[in-house]
């Protein structure tokens, strides 16, 4: 028994190793100046409790995970339906896109959103020509959350497509056999089979989202913060280390309480196929 | 039904192909501003892009890290797949876990913990610090496709060469890696475009030295409105098209071939 | 792998068993080029923190591309400016630049934080520098105009003339912006108010802050470089904003419909700061006393439009251009000067506060 074992962690060991040593003790040292180091003080948690800004702004960062994590799967679901069960130019086209999309830059899609949503942008004129002369658009809790959508709507129709791509389309000929109308046939019998896909991929854009820091300091206004913009500002501009460490503590908490959740329900190793 | 499924799925699409095509004519505009159509066209901002040191060191900073990223993920996670699915020992579960656990963690909060742990070894402006956290960042996903290739290899292939008399190590070099080496391919490509894109932990922790194009690029947005961001985000997103395509191609070859 | 003359090849080690050796030749090429690139950088590197855009093409053609050849120096430029980092770099002791600039009122603040490398006499000869030009013991550039700007084409029969203008948004309509500075904010909310600009300090801090509630509703963005605040208006994503006078004149020289106003302005005195402890403190006290000669500093102000803070520059500068200039007596006379000592002891308590105050 003691032979296998070394070999496996003659295998497994560096790997191992490298993740303790250069990920959970980052973690570590971050959880350490959150209380302080070693003068123990809960003071930046005391400060993050009872400043009604932070904590309305990590209600905020949750309801925006929501809405957008909603919206990826409305938008996403009949994409990963059609590429999974029509397949054909279209599915191999729509997957092509949803690929490419993941793979540029979110750098440049946000770029590419702050022109179209820009004042001499395309938006613009249109509002203007419909005779809104002096709309908002721009640096606008909109603009933010269709940034976060187009960034993280490939990810959800991947989840989705995974798990559907591998239901037997003998299911839905068995149920049409049986006498059900195409309606009731996906009802029953597709959209149970895909769920699993779909829990996926609200877990995985739902986190994302949670600490996502690009797209909203970009695109988003100036009452807009998320979490993840606040921690990026107490690092950047205001030096407060502890504080900022604090506030990490409670979104890495939130976040990990929302894995405990799925794990509670479904499982994770499914999150990971 | 169906053609209403159809016509949604396509508006999808296009919603997420269409916004990326416009960073193409914005890379020849000549105005320093963000309207769109532009005023006028021309090259400009390319030559500006070429000349211009704080664009060419991110942009080999960045292929730097990257390449480095790419090759260290792989050899840690290659042989940590080949332990875990293969063996089974005390503690397995945990060490699955723990390949894992960056997936968990936003961003931001890697971002501040790297921030703190890499300056106390003043490994904060390093290619050496970047390229740690980014393999941290990539190892989860690189361990996740080896692993999916590993399970669905045929350990019966194995044995053959076994029993034909070849011994462990030329087994494993002639017949096991060969049959691997797609799924390896992936997880590389994947580590790769993983590192290059990373921007939240770039920002915080590359510093002056080590610097990467997109904390270059966020920068450039955010701060200085810079015109050469599209020019960049054109060269970025045409490589895209082009691993695409070629991806594609390949992928067709290979399954004719098969 | 932005250079499009890389990607043929990407997309060829792709396919092939070479992506391993193609990686390692990359990752080697990549651990050897700064062997390469060594001998081009032996000269000695100054990094300077600049404001980005066009400040640092001004700046690098008056000051940083003479200072290097006459020194056989490398300067190289970094931005954007940020007190912060200036910290941050003095506490980890990891120096990304040598040089930055200051206005007084950060300069008072980073003296009172001890960010200040001290004055190295045996470089810096005093009696070549202007007198009174030493704060702090950091040496002044010049004097820059924080003004309001706004968009003429939106205002055709004449546009806000005060921040008590600004602040009108029946009469004047429109988005707005500001600078994300809240010593200047406040000071820009309490003129609003009525007060006068002798009596702006010390801030009625509850009274500055209620007169920016108003406000708040209409603030599109809170701006924090130049060139930001350029395309915020050559956009006309804001009708009127704060704007530097240097930033706001090139806009108008560049045909953007925009007028700038002299009235209340705030007029800061910028000095050239040493980070404390740097390693390279001799060169960067070599560059700032050259950057203090009346020549370049004439050069950048004539680009540039911000006052020089050595009187012997005027000698080459031109009148109608010095009219320009946040100096020139018409213009300073109706601008104020904000209370450096009293803001360096408060700004970061004013920070703290007004950060959450724009967030909320």
């Amino acid at each position: 028994m003691a032979r296998p074992d070394v070999r496996a962690w003659l295998l497994v060991g560096p790997a191992t190793l490298f993740i303790f040593l250069l990920f959970v003790a980052p973690l570590g040292e971050m959880l350490w100046r959150s209380v302080g180091g070693a003068d123990f003080t809960l003071k930046h948690y005391e400060t993050f409790f009872s400043t009604p800004l932070y904590i309305r702004v990590l209600g905020h960062t949750f309801w925006t995970a929501f809405v957008v994590t909603l919206i990826c799967l409305l938008l996403g679901y009949p994409v990963a339906f059609v590429i999974a069960r029509y397949g054909g130019k279209l599915g191999g086209l729509l997957l092509l896109v949803v690929a490419m999309s993941m793979w540029t830059s979110f750098l440049v899609r946000a770029y590419a959103w702050m022109v179209i949503l820009g004042n001499r942008g395309p938006v613009v004129a249109l509002l203007n020509a419909l005779g809104d002369p002096n709309p908002k658009v721009l640096f606008t809790t909109f603009a933010a959350t269709i940034g976060l959508v187009h960034l993280l709507l490939p990810y959800m129709v991947m989840a989705i497509y995974a798990v559907m791509a591998r239901i037997d389309p003998a299911h839905l000929r068995a149920a049409a056999s049986l006498g059900a109308t195409p309606g009731s046939a996906f009802r029953h019998v597709y959209l149970p089979l895909s769920l699993p896909g779909v829990v996926n991929g609200c877990v995985l854009v739902f986190i994302i989202c949670l600490g996502f820091y690009v797209t909203p300091v970009l695109l988003g206004g100036p009452q807009d913060h998320l979490i993840a913009g606040l921690i990026g500002e107490q690092i950047e501009e205001l030096l407060n280390w502890g504080l900022a460490a604090a506030m990490s503590m409670v979104l890495l908490v939130a976040t990990l309480g929302v894995l405990a959740i799925y794990n509670a329900v479904v499982g994770l190793d499914k999150l990971w196929g | 039904m169906r053609p209403v499924v159809v016509l949604i799925a396509v508006l999808v699409g296009a919603f997420l192909f269409l916004p990326m095509l416009i960073v193409v004519p914005m890379s020849f505009s000549n105005a320093r501003s963000f309207a769109f159509p532009p005023p006028g066209y021309w090259i400009g901002y390319y030559t500006a892009y070429f000349n211009d040191y704080r664009w060419t060191i991110p942009t080999l900073n960045s292929v730097i890290i990257a390449t480095a990223t790419t090759i260290v993920t792989m050899a840690l996670v290659v042989p940590a797949a080949f332990g875990l699915l293969r063996h089974r020992f005390k503690g397995r579960n945990l060490v699955n876990l723990l390949m894992m656990a960056p997936l968990m963690v936003p961003h931001i909060v890697l971002a501040l913990s790297y921030y703190l742990f890499l300056g106390k070894f003043r490994l904060t402006g390093t290619h050496a610090g970047v390229i740690i956290a980014h393999t941290c960042l990539s190892a989860p996903l690189a361990f996740l496709i080896v692993a999916a290739t590993l399970k669905g290899f045929d350990r019966n292939l194995e044995r053959a060469a076994m029993s034909a008399g070849a011994g462990p190590f030329r087994t494993f070099w002639y017949v096991t890696l060969p049959a691997l080496r797609p799924g390896m391919l992936v997880a590389a490509l994947f580590a790769f475009i993983h590192s290059f894109d990373e921007t939240v932990v770039a920002i915080f922790i590359a510093g002056r030295a080590a610097s990467t194009l997109p904390r270059k690029m966020f920068e450039s947005i955010r701060l200085e409105a810079d015109p050469v961001i599209a020019v960049v985000s054109t060269l970025l997103f045409t490589l895209v098209i082009v691993a695409t395509v070629v991806a594609t191609f390949w992928r067709k070859r290979t399954s004719h071939a098969t | 792998m932005a250079e499009d003359n890389d990607s043929p090849r990407n997309g060829r080690a792709i396919g092939r068993r070479t992506l391993f050796r193609t990686g390692g030749a990359v990752i080697a090429g990549g651990l050897a080029a700064p062997a390469i690139i060594r001998p081009a950088f032996a000269r000695d590197t100054l990094y300077v923190n600049t404001w980005g855009g066009s400040w640092t093409e001004n700046a690098t053609k008056a000051f940083f591309d003479p200072f290097g050849k006459a020194n056989n120096v490398e300067v190289r430029t970094l931005s954007p400016v940020s007190f912060a980092k200036l910290k941050a770099q003095v506490e980890t002791r990891a120096y990304e630049w040598d040089v930055t600039t200051q206005g007084l009122p950060g300069l008072a603040r980073a003296s009172k934080e001890g960010l200040l490398e001290p004055l190295d006499e045996s470089v810096v000869d005093k009696s070549k520098l202007a007198p009174d030009s030493i704060r702090y013991g950091c040496i002044a550039s010049h004097a820059l105009s924080t003004c309001l700007v706004y968009r003429t084409n939106k205002f055709p029969n004449g546009g806000p003339q005060s921040w008590a203008d600004f602040w009108d948004v029946k009469k004047f309509p429109g988005n707005r912006s500001l600078q994300k500075e809240p010593g200047q904010a406040l000071a820009f909310a309490l003129l609003a108010d009525g007060v006068p600009k002798d009596k702006l300090y010390p801030f009625d801090l509850d009274r500055a802050f209620k007169k920016l509630d108003q406000i708040k509703p209409h603030i599109k963005v809170w701006w924090t470089q130049g060139s930001q605040s350029q395309q915020l208006l050559r956009d006309g994503e804001v009708d009127m904003m704060s704007m530097w006078n240097g930033r706001a004149v090139e806009l108008i020289d560049d045909k953007v419909p925009a007028e700038l106003v002299w009235n209340e302005a705030e007029m800061v005195a910028v000095h050239w700061v040493v980070v404390k402890g740097t390693p390279r403190a001799k060169l960067a006290w070599r560059f700032v006393q050259f950057a203090h000669q009346p020549e370049p500093l004439a050069k950048f102000a004539n680009t540039m439009n911000y006052g020089p803070l050595n009187p012997k520059s005027f000698d080459f500068i031109p009148e109608a251009q010095a009219k320009r200039l946040p100096t020139w007596p018409a213009n300073a006379k109706v601008s104020f000067v904000p209370d450096a000592a009293w803001l360096g002891d408060n700004l970061n308590e004013l920070a703290r506060r007004f950060n959450q105050w724009v967030a909320t």
